[in-house]
């Protein structure tokens, strides 16, 4: 180690020199260098330096007694005195309570380091993620209280999540178990693991996903790269829940370049591989648990077979095509010790319709338990053809028109609108827009870089959004309806802040558009309602008030009042109207909408279910818990109408409404049936909702503490 | 020196009983100096925590009344009153037992210039937890230099382990160690301002003299 021999001062010591001559000031022990002591005596410069370096050091020394006073000035226990030195040693670090060590992974989303939790002194990882993911701080609480579910799971081959906290620098992280363990294709190719092997482990992580989806939470990111085996072979889930956060920060943590397209799609392709079709789609709604359960079956089948069920295709649309409309090559083709019976088990997983694959992942696990010792596995074979010829026939239509399942269902605004306007004009400029998305896919080719992992439905989205931008300079009016639509898509996920640049875009367009007759005013009103979804999210009420005024104005003049999407804005208008507290406002509208929709033969049933819905939270903010209880009820009936199911998330929702009300008017009883209820349906249903979940248990656990006094 | 943070303008909030955020403030600033004192006055812990709640309440409530005035004398000086005659009555409604841990600590209650003292120490070690807190997290410091600040006068390092750990040369140890010091002198010169607590910036009448309160 080399002292600094940089000369300062006078120029004739190093400042090595000078800093150890106001050390020794302080400090007789410290040795000074032979002839700097009478140097200084006798250079004035040289002095002031060695003066000043040593008030420096008398300066700082008063923070070393800040850190120390405390375990100093008590006699307190050994413990007390451990618990100051954490104190102090916390203080030095980012993350409190946390000594940090080496890195162990860096990506996208954020760093994993080595680390000691102080107080236990246990060796944990701590990922680290970037701050950028989280539009808000409502975002981020719900990221926390997300990993609040997360931690209270306890399975030997679910990693054990720890806690989550916000660093210094504002950046949330959380620290989980430290596994030592290889990638489970890695593990699966070192171990020259057999097909028996192979469905022993699977089963293991099947008994994993299943134990979490009783507990309400959906991973919704499996894949060998999220499931560690670790020394004793036991595989491990990391990451549960989580991956939507994930995703978001992915996305906005990592700004697209045109040159880095190809890289994306590729990248984007590995992801697809273990995504659902309906996960692809967009529709937060769509997603169960059941897409952990294709994801199994494609981390299965590529055990098995040595290779993802879908490949080889050229584009991402080809990709997607494969995926929805024909069945992989059984596993046994590539692996002749496959037998059949694991062939009918992946396959029964990979079903393009959730409904054909199995109903939970216990009843995964039942088979490949089955299969392991031997007996008949309950899964039957037939079933695969049975769904592609389904799906092939559900969605002939659209294939044949746009080409590409996902394209059609990420335009589903632009389906909507196709639908609500006869004008041929319209009907062509949609089906060029469509054009826009299916040239979009296509253009990215994802040969040059796959094998990659992660990429989301978010970045699918930017992709779409820079190719279109490109693509389609000429055509600014097909432009914003790709911009618009993009902006929907994000809506749907609640993600204000990639929603916001798209949806802004597209107004901005569509106002310069319509004032140099470029385009309808209606699609202007199309855009202005959207923007009044994005300032409602983003809790901009007036902001939000005034765009929804605007689109109410236009589709009420060129549509008439009774109009679906007149409807449809005015029901928006006055639940914003509600979120301002002008409850009588709100209410007068609510009662207005409800009679023109009573009058409408056609009005759709989920629309009338929301129209109650809106006005029982208009009662219940008023306290008329009687009015609220009613509404609530009728919008339940509503719902279930409309949806002919019990499994929905709006039912849920809608039963924890009932219960909210019930719990105030102290109807305990009622309140716990229909809160458990609800808790039963979203547990099962969304994972999203595992925030609401959390309320609805406090909600329960209050009750059941009542009623046993 | 942010003028909405002065001693001064913390107070002006606190007449307005809605004023949440003079309060919070004012809180965030005194509370942990009063249990650090209360501590170092032989409290325990739980007792610590009542004073300091105590004592603050006190006085907001003595500060509205009008009872004090800040030209009369120091707000630490009042506050160290309040506190003093607060862990008196607990050490007296506890009997001997308690007193017996009091033994213990360094500050007896009955010396008030060794209690002044005793206050005076803490508040400067809050300030300067609060410069570091500053340094961290709010001035533009480079992450490295504080690094290399902390492992040098923290964990007393020489600068040539510091120099090797983080991969800089021994005169950007220096350098970061000056830079350093000049940064925190700034922030605590500033915080004083804040605080406007300076020994000897006060009328006299009331307060303690100033060389008796420095620890």
């Amino acid at each position: 180690m080399s002292a600094d021999q940089t000369v300062i001062g006078c120029g004739q010591y190093s400042r090595d020199d000078l800093e150890l001559a106001a050390l020794a000031r302080a400090d007789a022990e410290v040795p000074v260098p032979a002839g700097v002591g009478e140097h200084i005596e006798s250079c004035p410069v040289c002095r002031a330096i060695v003066e000043r370096f040593a008030a420096d050091n008398a300066f700082l020394g008063e923070f070393v007694q800040v850190a120390r006073s405390r375990e100093s000035s008590r006699s307190g226990s050994r413990a007390e005195a451990r618990a100051e030195a954490i104190a102090a040693e916390t203080h030095l670090s980012p993350i409190a309570g946390y000594r940090l060590g080496d890195e162990i992974h860096r990506g996208g989303q954020g760093a994993v380091y080595r680390a000691e939790q102080l107080a236990t002194r246990r060796t944990c990882a701590v990922k680290m993620l970037l701050r950028g993911r989280f539009a808000s701080d409502r975002e981020l609480v719900r990221f926390e209280r997300e990993v609040e579910v997360v931690a209270r799971m306890r399975h030997p081959s679910i990693v054990t999540l720890y806690e989550s906290g916000v660093s210094r620098e504002g950046e949330p992280w959380f620290a989980m178990e430290l596994v030592d363990g290889e990638r489970l294709d890695v593990a699966v190719r070192a171990r020259h693991a057999g097909p028996r092997d192979i469905a022993r482990l699977v089963k293991q992580v099947a008994e994993a996903v299943a134990y979490a989806h009783r507990r309400g939470v959906i991973h919704r990111d499996l894949k060998p790269g999220n499931i560690l085996v670790d020394k004793d072979g036991v595989p491990r889930v990391l990451d549960f829940g989580l991956a939507r956060a994930d995703e978001e920060g992915d996305a906005a943590g990592n700004q697209i370049s045109p040159s880095a397209g190809a890289t994306r799609a590729g990248e984007f392709l590995g992801t697809f591989a273990y995504a659902a079709p309906e996960q692809l789609a967009g529709d937060p709604n769509s997603i169960d648990t059941r897409c952990d359960l294709y994801a199994l079956g494609v981390v299965l089948y590529e055990c098995l077979a040595g290779r993802k069920p879908f490949e080889g295709a050229r584009s991402i649309a080809e990709l997607v095509e494969q995926k929805t409309h024909s069945a992989p090559e059984r596993p046994s083709a590539r692996n002749s010790a496959v037998d059949r019976d694991l062939d009918v088990i992946a396959l029964r997983l990979l079903a393009a319709d959730p409904a054909r694959r199995y109903d939970t992942a216990d009843a995964l696990v039942e088979d490949l338990a089955r299969y392991l010792d031997g007996r008949p596995i309950l899964a039957r074979e037939d079933s695969v053809a049975y769904v592609v010829g389904k799906t092939l026939r559900r969605h002939w239509l659209l294939s044949s028109t746009a080409a590409v399942l996902l394209v059609t269902i990420v335009a589903s605004g632009v389906a909507l609108a196709v639908a609500y306007s006869r004008a041929e004009r319209e009907r062509a400029r949609s089906e060029r827009t469509l054009q826009g998305f299916r040239e979009a896919l296509g253009s990215a080719n994802p040969e040059s870089g796959k094998g990659s992992a992660d990429i989301s439905v978010d970045r699918f989205l930017d992709l779409i959004e820079e190719n279109a931008s490109n693509a389609l300079k000429d055509e600014p009016s097909v432009l914003a309806g790709v911009l618009d639509t993009i902006g929907i898509v994000h809506l749907g996920f609640d993600d204000a802040k990639r929603a916001e640049p798209a949806l802004r875009r597209a107004l901005d367009e569509r106002r310069e558009l319509f004032n140099a007759g470029g385009c309808t005013a209606l699609e202007l009103a199309e855009s202005l309602h959207n923007m009044g979804r994005l300032l409602i999210l983003k809790n901009d009420l007036p902001a939000a008030e005034t765009a929804y005024r605007e689109a109410l104005v236009i589709r009420e003049r060129d549509l008439g009042g009774d109009h679906q999407l007149a409807l449809l804005t005015g029901r928006h208008l006055a639940s914003c109207l509600r979120r301002q507290q002008r409850i009588d406002e709100a209410l007068a509208m609510y009662d207005a909408l409800f009679r023109r929709a009573s009058a409408l033969p056609d009005y759709p049933p989920e629309e009338f279910a929301a129209l109650r819905n809106g006005r029982a939270f208009i009662y219940f903010q008023a306290n008329q818990l009687d009015l609220a209880l009613a509404e609530f009820t009728g919008a339940l009936e509503a719902v279930r109408r409309a949806t002919g199911t019990d499994d929905d998330y709006r039912v849920g929702r809608t039963l924890f409404s009932i219960a909210r009300v019930e719990d105030r008017l102290g109807r305990r009883d009622d309140a716990l049936a229909h809160a458990t209820a609800a808790q039963e349906i979203l547990r099962k249903r969304k994972g999203g909702d595992a925030a609401t979940v959390v309320d609805i248990d406090k909600l329960v656990a209050k009750l059941r503490e009542q009623s046993k006094q | 020196m942010d003028l909405d943070r002065t001693t001064t303008a913390l107070l002006a909030g606190l007449f307005d009983p809605r004023n949440a955020a003079a309060w919070e403030a004012f809180d965030l600033r005194y509370r942990p100096i009063l249990v650090g004192f209360a501590r170092n006055c032989g409290l325990k812990d739980n007792d610590a925590n009542e004073i300091a709640q105590e004592t603050i309440v006190r006085f907001v409530e003595e500060y509205r009344a009008g009872k004090y005035d800040r030209t009369r004398g120091r707000l630490g000086a009042w506050l160290v009153t309040i506190a003093r005659y607060r862990m008196l009555d607990v050490k007296r409604r506890a009997g001997t037992a308690r007193i017996a841990r009091g033994d213990s600590a360094m500050v007896d209650l009955d010396d008030e210039r060794s209690v002044s003292a005793a206050y005076e120490a803490e508040r400067r070690q809050g300030l300067l937890r609060e410069a570091l807190e500053e340094l961290r997290t709010k001035s533009r410091v480079d992450p490295k230099t504080v690094k290399a600040f902390e492992m040098l006068v923290y964990h007393s390092l020489s600068p040539a382990v510091v120099a090797e750990q983080l991969g800089i040369s021994t005169h950007d140890v220096y350098l970061a160690k000056s830079r350093v010091a000049a940064k925190l002198r700034e922030i605590v010169l500033r915080l004083e301002s804040e605080y406007e607590e300076t020994p000897g910036e006060w009328d006299a009448a009331g307060a303690r003299p100033s060389d008796g309160l420095r620890a």
